[in-house]
């Protein structure tokens, strides 16, 4: 059988010319290539930029202490972000820009839901003025003054109002635009990291305890009934009581704790696939187990990952919201829960302070849920009600 | 290749547990398979072929299934007592497994090259040849059209023959000694059945692996195979070269089998009564509660010994006591006179 081998033996893989054919494997160069900037960039921060210093500071004269146009201090949860909306770019984004036949059917069952439509836009630019807004309006502590307190909306306080405050301002005198948009991107920073979490977590559980089965399967379910019986919320608020309340420390808490629901999901679909005569082929052609719940499993269950990812967001934006309400938030942090609990005293007579917010984080809240829904109908037809 | 055979499966027990208790779905089976030879295991359902089959590279699910008995020789190695992870390396790369239904066996998320590619990946078995040549190389030996095309092809892109085929190729990905092929062709319409099966033995010629072919269909056997295995609940019924098996059938259930195939002459007679138990086989020949010759010494003890249907060297065995030393095989014949001597032109390659 030796001479029979001869066309086929070679001397090392060369699996990225087998990939890069495909145009993935320069987009893999590039996703780690972007990670490794970002990296950079954080030990940039970390190290060499003095605590209290704004990481980035363009314009005006530079340097420290001086006056610059555009100043940001990057924070540890930003730095997060900027890392998930990286994963998203690289493992949503272009994937669906790759398979545009897939795109373009998925796009036509999710165009026949026209609220989520709505939605999708409404979200899509939320999160552009979220991630633009900060470079362009100023910190809302920066516009406190008391002269311009209680300032109605555009067109209903009459002399009070003014165009510069088109939404009105607080006690302080705070635009309540600008509030808005520091809240909509923490809101984004809560719900996309916190999610990006569990996701992970839960759908690495779920498909491990699934494929694996006995008694792994037997602990990591125990657990997750653990974890679902548990009274997180009590947990997260000793937390903050004990060490502080820190945005980084509550999205952390939220995506550590909050991915049971995930783990159920995936597992329940993983065990049918764990079934599917393709994961059989796979243990036959000498795949390790690994190798199986990563390429063959979790593949196989991203549609009910998506749809729990999308469905889960607005989950964890509420429970930040509920806490800053509370007065547990981050105190740094422009969190819509914390201007809507500043308002509550003033509902009588500053209606704005509050509602104005509200009325964002409850669309902002449905507008996920209805992606949510349409994305679960547009992946697997058999849940359309 | 040496005097010892490829694979050499001894006694083998596979069992079961169950809620209603152990089954021993192989009780002892022993087999050999030389190198470049094709075998055929064939039995009706649960007559264990599959477990056969896949307890080789021990591919049944444990639990609930596991090898309690017997040994597993493969090119000097014992498979029963190899690791884990050894075993993961010999499999996909010097055995390989083609399964039932090719609608199922291919990942629907992923282009069927990438498919083909992962078993060269998993070993390892590339080399400075773009692994995407190899794959259309393997794409182009299991003969679909225009592989350059069809490796960036879903599976859902293609049709049941021609997934086949990519299976196929995926198996030989690894270049294999040995192909266990459980009922390829079985989920094939007929005329496609006999494309694969003549592309197998086109690649077994080409690449001189072994095949065991693992068939409920005795028409594919005639087709296939150099040996068989007749295997009933669990039991080696009879074993022969594939002529010796269709002109002269020397167990009753073999008999009883090449009964049930149409156009042999004569009427297809099926078989009576039902496959016995699992968890409470009879004792004594298996075969025994349906047999129309049975006497008082197929009902005690085991499953008699395989013995010899002629003298002379041949390996035409049978587990049947008609065939102990002792016993006339004429007493065979008279139940089922009209079927005694089944012509068969079935039996030639």
């Amino acid at each position: 059988m030796a001479a029979e081998r001869d066309p086929m033996t070679f001397d090392g893989v060369d699996w990225d010319r087998w990939e890069g054919g495909r145009g993935v494997g320069s987009v893999q160069l590039l996703e780690a290539l972007a990670g490794l900037v970002l990296l950079g960039a954080l030990c940039f921060d970390y190290v060499l930029v003095a605590p209290g210093e704004p990481t980035i500071a363009v314009g005006g004269a530079g340097g420290p202490g001086a006056e610059a146009a555009v100043v940001w201090d990057v924070s540890s949860v930003e730095w997060l972000f900027a890392g998930v909306l990286l994963l998203g770019l690289f493992h949503i984004a272009v994937p669906l820009a790759e398979n545009r036949r897939m795109t373009a059917y998925y796009w036509r069952q999710f165009r026949k839901n026209g609220l989520a439509v709505v939605s999708l836009g409404y979200l899509g630019l939320l999160f552009l003025v979220g991630v633009v807004g900060p470079i362009i309006w100023v910190a809302p502590n920066e516009t406190i003054d008391y002269a311009s307190a209680y300032a109605p909306p555009l067109g209903l306080g009459g002399g009070l109002s003014s165009p510069e405050h088109a939404l009105g301002t607080d006690a302080q005198g705070r635009h309540i635009w600008h509030l808005i948009v520091y809240g909509i991107r923490v809101s984004f920073e809560v719900g996309l990291i916190a999610t990006a979490l569990a996701i992970s977590i839960g759908t690495v559980v779920g498909a491990v305890a699934a494929y694996v089965g006995g008694y792994v399967d037997e602990i990591l379910m125990r657990y997750v009934d653990l974890q679902q019986t548990f009274p997180v919320f009590i947990l997260l608020l000793l937390i903050i009581y004990l060490y502080g309340a820190s945005l980084l420390l509550i999205i952390l808490l939220y995506g550590v704790f909050g991915w049971e629901g995930i783990a159920r999901l995936v597992r329940s679909e993983a065990l049918q696939r764990s079934e599917q005569a393709y994961t059989r082929a796979a243990e036959a052609a000498g795949a390790s187990r690994r190798w199986i719940v990563r390429r063959h499993i979790i593949p196989n269950v991203s549609s009910t990952v998506i749809t729990a990812a999308t469905l889960s967001i607005p989950v964890f934006i509420l429970g930040e919201a509920t806490l800053s309400f509370l007065g547990f938030g981050d105190p740094s942090t422009f969190s819509w829960g914390r201007t809507i609990s500043a308002g509550r005293a003033d509902l009588d007579s500053a209606w704005w302070i509050s509602t104005i917010p509200g009325v964002f984080l409850f669309l902002t809240v449905l507008a996920f849920n209805f992606v949510g829904d349409a994305l679960r109908d547009a992946t697997d037809p058999r849940s359309e009600s | 290749m040496g005097v010892d055979p490829l694979l050499r499966v001894e006694n083998l027990v596979t069992a079961f547990e169950t809620d209603t208790g152990r089954i021993r779905a192989v009780d002892g089976v022993s087999f050999e398979i030389e190198p470049g030879e094709t075998v055929c295991l064939v039995g009706e359902s649960g007559s264990g072929k599959t477990v056969t089959s896949e307890s080789i590279t021990r591919l049944i699910a444990t639990p609930p299934g596991e090898i309690t008995a017997g040994t597993i020789w493969f090119d000097g190695r014992e498979l029963t007592e190899l690791a884990e992870a050894e075993l993961r390396a010999l499999r996909g790369d010097r055995i390989a497994h083609v399964f039932q239904n090719p609608q199922e066996t291919l990942n629907p998320v992923y282009p069927v090259g990438r498919q083909i590619a992962e078993t060269l990946r998993i070993h390892d078995s590339g080399g400075s040849r773009p692994i995407n040549d190899q794959v259309i190389d393997l794409l182009d030996r299991v003969g679909i059209p225009e592989p350059t095309d069809r490796v960036d092809d879903y599976p859902h892109q293609l049709s049941g023959g021609m997934k086949q085929r990519v299976v196929i190729a995926m198996a030989l990905a690894g270049q294999p000694d040995l192909l266990i092929a459980d009922e390829p062709t079985t989920a094939l319409d007929v005329t496609i059945q006999a494309q694969i099966l003549r592309l197998l033995e086109e690649l077994q010629e080409e690449l001189g692996m072994a095949i065991l072919f693992v068939t409920h269909d005795l028409g594919v056997v005639a087709e296939i195979a150099d040996r068989v295995i007749v295997l009933y609940a669990g039991k080696v019924m009879e074993r022969a070269a594939v002529h010796e098996l269709f002109e002269k059938p020397a167990h009753p259930y073999t008999r009883a089998l090449l009964a049930c195939l149409p156009g042999r002459g004569g009427e297809t007679a099926p078989i009576g009564g039902e496959i016995p138990p699992p968890a409470d086989p009879p004792e004594g020949c298996r075969f025994h509660p349906r047999c129309p010759h049975a006497i008082g010494a197929c009902r005690d003890g085991d499953q008699p010994p395989l013995g010899d249907v002629e003298s002379g060297g041949t390996d035409h065995r049978a587990s049947c006591v008609f065939y102990q030393s002792g016993y006339e095989t004429d007493r065979l014949e008279t139940p089922m006179g009209e079927r005694t001597e089944p012509t068969g032109p079935e039996g030639e390659r």
